[in-house]
């Protein structure tokens, strides 16, 4: 059935995931409304949606354009949607054990999750500027939720305003830029923006345009100097929350921002657009790791070190080719294991969650909780970049990339903060298995089978990808390829 | 059957099965991994069977895709300079297993399964002929030695597990930037991408970027050796660090450096390497002075051995630069020679440690008395690290200072102060501890050696004798590789040298088939030419080595 000739062929099964997700966080909802006792079973219920629509990205196995040509299906969106429902399992099972310990267990916090997911699906696949700001707000609205979730504490609260009065700032920020951008080229489509850079001169006005657009990019990426709301929300966010927020939108923006850059391309040499990225990766990179050092706070170290790697991840992007997209994406897979992993230790930890979880919380944790304190170090090791690890071999990927693309001095950055950045990644490590708890101080990790599984896949994907990452530099590298023969 | 992985991976395959000993099984736990260490040990003996003398490329060569998109190879291979080195660390490793027998109380299962992951670490990075594969294992080594010296090390055990972590990774990573600019450069000239040493060898670089590579590589292994200045590391990690990690930091990842400057920057880079070995004999023969002179006025017996050790790679470094392959054949023996005994002394100073808490040298005094067979122990391994002619040390430092009196006669009479140095602090050491009255009523009753410790010392001692009276034994597996190595590397002051080298298979095929490539049919007047034209080269095998 052809509604409208611009909707396309089999345009149903083209957005089965996301139909799915949309219908599974209302059934959720109704789930938890008409039985309030069975919230148990919400966690389950929420990863049986994922599962189906991780599942039903295969139903529709072609290329293909969609509502006339604002909507692409392609290798590269079903490998982002993976990765964004790998991050929303990831977080739904370390959340179902948080959630029960904290009491605050309910359908809509599984509901905002699967619809945040939905509008990374559609920064992921939008061809036109609007339909990814849209995208980007349907996500950030989840988040400002999701954020502040814990009612009761102030904490959560504050990192809730903070984050929607700063979002809301960044989001005017683009959406002004894209005004603009429609100004000078008459579309927002990208491939009409495209050939429009193809075949005129660079303005001034372009230039206000792309600054105001990265500076509300960067803002969602946690880029330097957009960054400082990053400490404050995660750590004032339900840590699975944290967790997730410091991956999934990240990879959301980034795979947006590559189709941007790559339709700008025959304008780039022309104007000095990437010696300002370059410049915000190398801020980043720098304040990242500098900062970090002086953290004691674990989220907020994660949080400092989580613009630390968008730093890196924004090398690969100072030149868009199929090497560097595929960097890009092994680092978001990368990066979703190993980050809400360690997250995942971090909200194991019971206490009062208006506190800080501190180094001195998981002291002595790898000779107490032998199987939670394993998992953190190893991510913790993969966060710096040390082989046998996942982490090591997305990182050696993105420098390839970037000494390739000829990018040597940004690279040799890159390479002299992740010397800096092991010093605090070790300390982790320092105070699993070689500090003795304080006296009468100790902070046990509670965790069930919900999180031990999680914690299983992500030691399970850190590894493999650090072991044997040729499957997925095939899958990457082919999907690559494909976003950029258009 | 594929020798080299099995016994590359059985020490992890052990640490893995070993993880599911219940960990009050103290007895088991320990038994099982001596029981691993000696099986890969076994194992690895196998490569002498099978060995072919004079050959000079790698031997028992494997090799599979890994990662074919980058062109990285699973590729492991061992050649001439490798065999000593993967022999001493499976001979090593069950020593110190043997020699903590009764030392580890805390988390023994940790502590095996760390020095069985460490194992396999450092044999992988011997045996890979792939860069990055070499890379991986040069990196994976760091972790477990991190987690030996900052959980089971002395009172300030933190910062020098952080240090000797920090110090390490700094030059590795700079190093990784390195290589992967060498393989882009190789690849824009031969097409496929490859991360293969031999198909590395003959990269056409511009000076300049030869120079930034040379020291991009020359940092990260002149911290591992560690070469002076960037030694300051190395003696904090010993003291701390337990005797089983000391014994292995100072018997084999020493090793990585030289053994670095071996396999990668003399091939890799032979122009630079020409121009800039008179800074790394400098700073060798700095080391080897300076090594000892600290080592002479250290008052704990790990420290001064600690130093020591500065002062003896110094001399593998010197050997390496000297460029002549009596010096590098030297270079490449004591490498093997300060495994024994510097390993040996480790852990003879863990033994009385073991006993009294202390390794104060004021604190002893006499104990020759009470501890008679730990006393003829402890002279062997001094006298065997001094230099003294039938043990293995001798043979060592003189084929280095021999070889490098061809080239760098300076440097050699300087290096040689560092001989009498080392008989000086090392004799005194002993004089201190053993001989004399009793000065202190505590080692009054020290007990003598145990069974195990007896146990662990008795091989390293049959080995230090074997060295020093028949070195032929290993010289004579390692000749061939190391003269291939000088022709790769004499080639390098002119660029028919590189073409040279880029044929790899050629020069193989020659070394094993005719004998000698140039070298020894060169006459006198062409070899004065090349000696003034290259770093001078000679192959008459010394003859007081005998």
């Amino acid at each position: 059935m052809n509604l409208h000739p611009l909707l396309g062929e089999g345009y149903l099964l083209a957005i089965l995931p996301e139909l799915i997700l949309c219908g599974g966080g209302m059934l959720l909802i109704l789930f938890d409304a008409f039985a309030p006792r069975a919230k148990g079973a919400l966690g389950p219920l929420a990863l049986i949606v994922f599962l189906a629509a991780a599942w039903s990205e295969n139903v529709f196995r072609d290329a293909a354009y969609f509502f006339g040509g604002t909507y692409e299906i392609s290798p590269i969106t079903k490998l982002f949607d993976l990765t964004f429902l790998l991050a929303g399992m990831l977080a739904i099972l370390f959340a179902r054990d948080y959630l029960d310990r904290e009491d605050i267990e309910g359908g809509e916090f599984y509901a905002l999750l699967a619809w945040g997911t939905v509008g990374m699906m559609m920064m992921a696949k939008g061809l036109d500027l609007l339909l990814i700001i849209l995208g980007l707000e349907i996500l950030s609205i989840c988040i400002f939720v999701l954020v502040g979730y814990h009612r009761q504490l102030s904490i959560a609260n504050e990192a809730s305003l903070k984050y929607f009065l700063m979002g809301a700032f960044a989001t005017g920020f683009i959406l002004y830029g894209a005004a603009l951008f429609y100004g000078a080229t008459q579309s927002t489509n990208i491939a009409a923006m495209g050939r429009w850079f193809a075949t005129n001169e660079a303005t001034p006005l372009l230039t206000v345009a792309f600054v105001l657009m990265m500076s509300g990019f960067g803002f969602k990426l946690a880029l330097a100097p957009f960054h400082p709301w990053a400490p404050d929300v995660y750590q004032g966010a339900p840590t699975p929350v944290a967790g997730w927020l410091s991956v999934a939108p990240k990879a959301a923006t980034l795979i947006a921002l590559v189709r941007l850059f790559n339709a700008m391309e025959p304008m780039l040499p022309r104007v000095n657009w990437m010696n300002m990225v370059a410049a915000l990766a190398i801020l980043s990179m720098i304040v990242g790791n500098a900062v970090a050092i002086v953290q004691r706070d674990l989220k907020r170290m994660l949080a400092y070190s989580g613009i630390a790697h968008v730093g890196y991840m924004t090398i690969a992007m100072l030149t868009v080719r199929d090497d560097s997209v595929a960097a890009i994406s092994v680092y978001a897979i990368t990066y979703a294991f190993m980050n809400i992993g360690a997250f995942g230790v971090v909200s194991l930890l019971m206490k009062n969650q208006n506190d800080p979880q501190t180094l001195d919380d998981i002291a002595g944790l790898g000779f107490r909780r032998k199987f939670y304190g394993f998992a953190l170090a190893l991510c913790m090791f993969s966060l710096s970049g040390l082989p046998p690890t996942a982490g090591f071999i997305s990182k050696f990927y993105i420098f390839k990339t970037a000494i390739e693309s000829g990018h040597t001095t940004v690279a040799l950055i890159g390479i002299l903060t992740s010397i800096v950045s092991v010093y605090y990644y070790l300390r982790v490590v320092y105070y699993l298995y070689m500090k003795e708890p304080a006296e009468g101080y100790a902070v046990t990790p509670v965790g069930g089978v919900f999180a031990a599984g999680a914690l299983m896949i992500a030691m399970a994907g850190i590894l493999a990808i650090g072991i044997y990452p040729t499957p997925l530099f095939n899958a990457a590298g082919y999907a690559a390829r494909v976003l950029l023969q258009q | 059957m594929p020798i080299l992985s099995l016994f590359l991976w059985l020490p992890i395959a052990g640490a893995i099965l070993l993880a599911f000993i219940p960990k009050t099984a103290t007895g088991a736990i320990k038994g099982f991994g001596l029981f691993v260490s000696l099986a890969t040990f076994i194992v690895s003996l196998g490569i002498l069977r099978g060995w072919e003398d004079g050959v000079a490329g790698f031997q028992f060569v494997e090799s599979l895709d890994w990662i074919p998109q980058w062109g990285i190879r699973y590729a492991l291979g061992v050649d001439g300079i490798s065999l000593w080195l993967v022999l001493l660390t499976t001979f090593l490793t069950p020593i110190i297993f043997l020699s903590a027998w009764n030392s580890i109380h805390k988390h023994p299962k940790e502590y095996v399964i760390a020095f069985l992951v460490m194992e396999t670490a450092m044999i992988g990075a011997f045996l890979a002929t792939d860069l990055l594969l070499f890379y991986i294992f040069f990196e994976l080594m760091l972790l477990p030695m991190y987690l030996v010296i900052g959980v089971w090390g002395g009172a300030n055990r933190i910062y020098a597990a952080i240090k000797f972590f920090l110090f390490t990774i700094a030059g590795s990573l700079l190093m990784l930037l390195g290589i992967i600019y060498l393989v882009f450069q190789n690849y824009h000239q031969g097409g496929a991408p490859t991360f293969e040493i031999t198909q590395l060898y003959g990269t056409q670089l511009t000076a300049g970027a030869q120079l930034l590579l040379f020291f991009a590589f020359t940092l990260a292994f002149a911290i591992k050796v560690p070469l002076f200045p960037l030694h300051t590391w190395l003696p904090d990690a010993h003291v701390e660090a337990p005797t089983g990690g000391s014994i292995i930091l100072a018997g084999v990842m020493l090793k990585m450096g030289t053994y670095g400057f071996l396999r990668f920057v003399l091939p890799f880079f032979p122009e630079a390497s020409a121009r800039w070995s008179k800074l790394l004999i400098t700073l060798a023969v700095i080391g080897i002075v300076y090594g000892a002179l600290v080592a002479w006025v250290q008052p704990d017996m790990k420290k001064l051995v600690a130093y020591s050790s500065v002062s003896h790679l110094g001399f593998c470094v010197l050997g390496i630069f000297a460029m002549t392959q009596t010096a590098i054949e030297g270079s490449i023996l004591q490498m093997v020679n300060h495994g024994l005994s510097t390993g040996a002394l480790f852990l003879l100073v863990g033994v009385v440690y073991e006993r009294r808490h202390t390794r104060l040298l004021a604190d002893y005094g006499g104990i020759g008395r009470t501890m008679p067979v730990y006393t003829v122990f402890f002279v062997i391994a001094v006298l065997s690290s001094v230099g003294l002619p039938g043990l293995n040390g001798f043979v060592g430092e003189f084929l280095i200072l021999a070889g490098t009196f061809q080239t760098h006669p300076v440097a050699a009479v300087i290096a040689a102060s560092g001989v009498i140095l080392a008989a000086i602090y090392l004799l005194w050491l002993v004089q201190r501890v053993f001989f004399g009255p009793i000065t202190n009523e505590e080692n009054r009753h020290i007990p003598d050696m145990a069974w195990n410790e007896v146990a662990a010392m008795i091989p390293l001692v049959v080995f230090m004798v074997w060295i020093g009276v028949h070195p032929n034994t290993f010289l004579k597996k390692m000749e061939p590789s190391v003269k291939h190595l000088m022709t790769a590397v004499k080639g390098g002051n002119g660029d028919s040298g590189l073409r040279v080298a880029r044929n790899n298979a050629v020069i193989l095929s020659r070394a094993d088939g005719e004998g000698p490539p140039a070298s020894g049919a060169v006459g006198s007047f062409q070899q004065e030419v090349l000696r003034r034209a290259t770093p001078a080269q000679d192959d008459k095998r010394a003859g007081g080595a005998r």
